[in-house]
């Protein structure tokens, strides 16, 4: 599962997967625009076969925000 | 539905997009009163895969009006070829969106005059700023009333306000050579409102249309880009078993074949009427079929089903030969180029065999079930331009008389004999408010017998036609068969008064081979004689296409000097006493 996020997130925010940590978000990572971050739930809603509310969205600031959020939906993180 | 890619695919490969060299350009600004990002980046991938290089400028977000009215403005920097502006019902009526009964019917009559004025003026500021093409979406009628199933029982509710909008913009707009009218709320209903619009979404971040609908949005919008550029398709070639009808013809015979108004035939009649609609409208059919003449031609003469016939064709190819064989004779006969032609068949193996013997021609594969065969047409965005002409119109009328001129010509006699026969008559007409249309859409379309490939928007010929300095000019070719149009077009630059240069001359394909060059070129040097002009010089510019106008200078007398080509005005030039020349206005 890790894996799978971190492949989405490297593919929209456009950085290899080794350089995303718990920590990466819009302050470390260029790409991470507002525009990018819509486009990142869209991605993370359809590769997890899940939908985000808009309060759980907004409160992604980095890769663990969006771990706690997609672990609510069920989604397991070792 | 053809389904496309996700807007992740495009985001991804308009990073990767390299530096090469493109056979075209275009340069886009796309203006929106919301989010439409991910929009352009789309556009300009497919842009790319279709060998176009396409140059974007985004507006600021909804800041549409100031880029428009200040004259120093970032677009305006940006010159674009096409500006796209796309609206929405929110941001144009602000409050009145929510709550549009707390104002009285006449109100908002009134508030429509005055958003459709303000629409108006904006556009005509853009105009008179800019010489872009200027594309201006419509509104997505709302779906929701407050009144329900009484909406449609008040006096000017809000439904009807919008599409009062919408119809008095078409209106307002019609006749403006510059300015189209994007039907968005027409997109909107074809892929439905509800999956394109996310209220999340739109809460979220001002995006209103779905990512998954933007390389949709993306395909039509398209549309204009190919239709500036001249990439139109002219040419629909089709098989016929399992294509035109159901069924072997050969096989199963005359009776058995699956075409008429039942299941599943009619699947074919619905294929044949789009084609004809399209027909219609100018485009050229064909057919390449391996079959047996006689029972294929039986079909289509005979059967009660059929929408096409005989005169529908402009070219059939019936018979056991090679189809890209066919496909290269059809493109010959019609002297129409092999891209543009498009290419139905069922069968899987012709179809990779045409599309790797000639990778030009767009071939369409239909071996899927025939319900969808009017829609795979339907959604094809090939063959739109950017304005229509009496030419299109007549256009298939035009080509069986064509198909007559060959018929004459495959007899035994010279060739000579071949065009006395023709009794061709030409008259040479001013460019004027009649011809500037057609003037400007041969320079825009014609490949083969163009001398420098210059392509001339309509508003570019209108300045050069009243520009001093330049000698404007087409010629309309009749003859026995009826009445070719306006086919050939010529461009004088005048400035220097001791030489003349030849800036365009062309061609239309289907009167190549007649000598009518030289009756166009007899007139320019009449001209040139009548101003003391010394010398006429050309340039022959070459392109992949234009080989047939090669030859065209030197056949005619004029002398190679560098990389430019001369004619003595004190020469004469013999023209072919088959050739009866008309000067209109003179």
């Amino acid at each position: 599962m890790n894996e799978k996020l971190i492949q989405i997130i490297s593919k929209v925010m456009n950085v290899p997967s080794t350089e995303i940590n718990d920590e990466s978000g819009p302050l470390n990572i260029e790409n991470w625009t507002s525009f990018n971050s819509y486009v990142l739930l869209y991605g993370l809603e359809n590769g997890f076969n899940v939908k985000f509310t808009m309060e759980e969205a907004m409160d992604v600031k980095n890769v663990a925000d969006i771990k706690r959020h997609l672990k609510n939906h069920g989604i397991q993180f070792d | 539905m053809v389904k496309e890619n996700s807007l992740q695919y495009f985001l991804t490969k308009a990073n990767e997009i390299e530096k090469r060299h493109f056979s075209k350009q275009v340069k886009i600004g796309i203006l929106s009163s919301f989010t439409i990002n991910g929009l352009p980046e789309t556009i300009r991938v497919k842009c790319s895969d279709n060998d176009i290089e396409c140059k974007y400028y985004i507006g600021g977000y909804d800041q549409y009006s100031q880029e428009i009215i200040s004259k120093n403005s970032e677009l305006y920097k940006f010159s674009p070829d096409l500006v796209f502006l796309l609206l929405d019902v929110r941001s144009i009526f602000g409050d009145i969106f929510h709550d549009p009964y707390s104002l009285s019917s006449d109100d908002r009559k009134s508030i429509l005059s005055k958003k459709l004025e303000e629409t108006e003026n904006l556009v005509d500021t853009f105009s008179k700023n800019s010489n872009s093409k200027f594309i201006i979406s419509n509104l997505v009628i709302p779906t929701f009333s407050s009144f329900g199933i009484n909406e449609t029982k008040l006096d000017f509710g809000f439904q009807e306000m919008i599409l009062k909008f919408n119809s008095n913009l078409i209106s307002a707009f019609r006749n403006k050579n510059n300015v189209f009218v994007y039907d968005f709320n027409s997109f909107s209903s074809k892929y439905g409102q509800k999956n394109i619009f996310d209220f999340k979404n739109f809460l979220f971040g001002d995006i209103q249309i779905s990512f998954d609908y933007i390389p949709y949005l993306a395909n039509e919008l398209i549309s204009y880009v190919n239709a500036l550029l001249g990439l139109t398709k002219k040419c629909i070639v089709l098989d016929l078993d399992d294509t035109l009808w159901g069924g072997i013809v050969g096989e199963e015979g005359f009776e058995n074949i699956k075409l008429g108004p039942e299941p599943p035939g009619n699947a074919f009649l619905e294929f044949q009427k789009t084609l004809n609609a399209l027909k219609q409208r100018g485009i050229i059919l064909a057919i390449n079929s391996k079959n047996n003449l006689d029972d294929a031609l039986q079909v289509i003469k005979e059967h009660p089903y059929m929408v096409l016939r005989e005169s529908d064709f402009s070219c059939m190819k019936i018979n056991w030969n090679d189809k890209v064989e066919n496909m290269k004779e059809i493109s010959q006969e019609l002297n129409i180029g092999l891209d543009s032609m498009v290419f139905f068949d069922d069968d899987k193996v012709n179809c990779e065999y045409m599309t790797l013997s000639l990778p030009q021609v767009k071939v369409v594969n239909l071996s899927g079930d025939p319900s969808y065969f009017a829609e795979i047409l339907q959604d094809m965005n090939d063959f739109d331009s950017l304005k229509i002409t009496d030419e299109d119109l007549n256009r298939t009328q035009m080509y069986s008389e064509q198909l007559k001129r060959d018929e004459l010509k495959n007899s035994n006699i010279s060739m000579d004999d071949f065009l006395k026969n023709l009794n061709m008559d030409i008259t040479i007409k001013q460019s004027n408010n009649f011809t500037i249309p057609r003037i400007s859409q041969l320079t825009l379309k014609t490949n083969q017998f163009n001398l420098t490939t210059k392509r001339y928007q309509e508003e570019e010929i209108r300045k050069l036609t009243d520009d001093k300095n330049f000698l404007v000019g087409c010629a309309q070719v009749q003859d026995k068969f009826g009445d070719n149009g306006i086919t050939g077009v010529f461009i004088v630059d005048k400035h220097n008064s001791e030489e003349w240069f030849l800036d365009s001359f062309l061609l239309s394909c289907r009167i190549m081979g007649r000598e009518i060059e030289k009756a166009i070129l007899n007139y320019i040097i009449d001209q040139a004689k009548k101003n003391n002009v010394k010398k006429i010089v050309a340039k022959y510019v070459p392109t992949q296409k234009n080989k047939p106008v090669e030859s065209f200078l030197p056949k005619c007398g004029f002398s190679q000097s560098g990389d430019k080509w001369v004619y003595d005005v004190n020469n004469s030039l013999k023209l072919p006493d088959f050739l009866s020349v008309t000067v209109e206005n003179e």
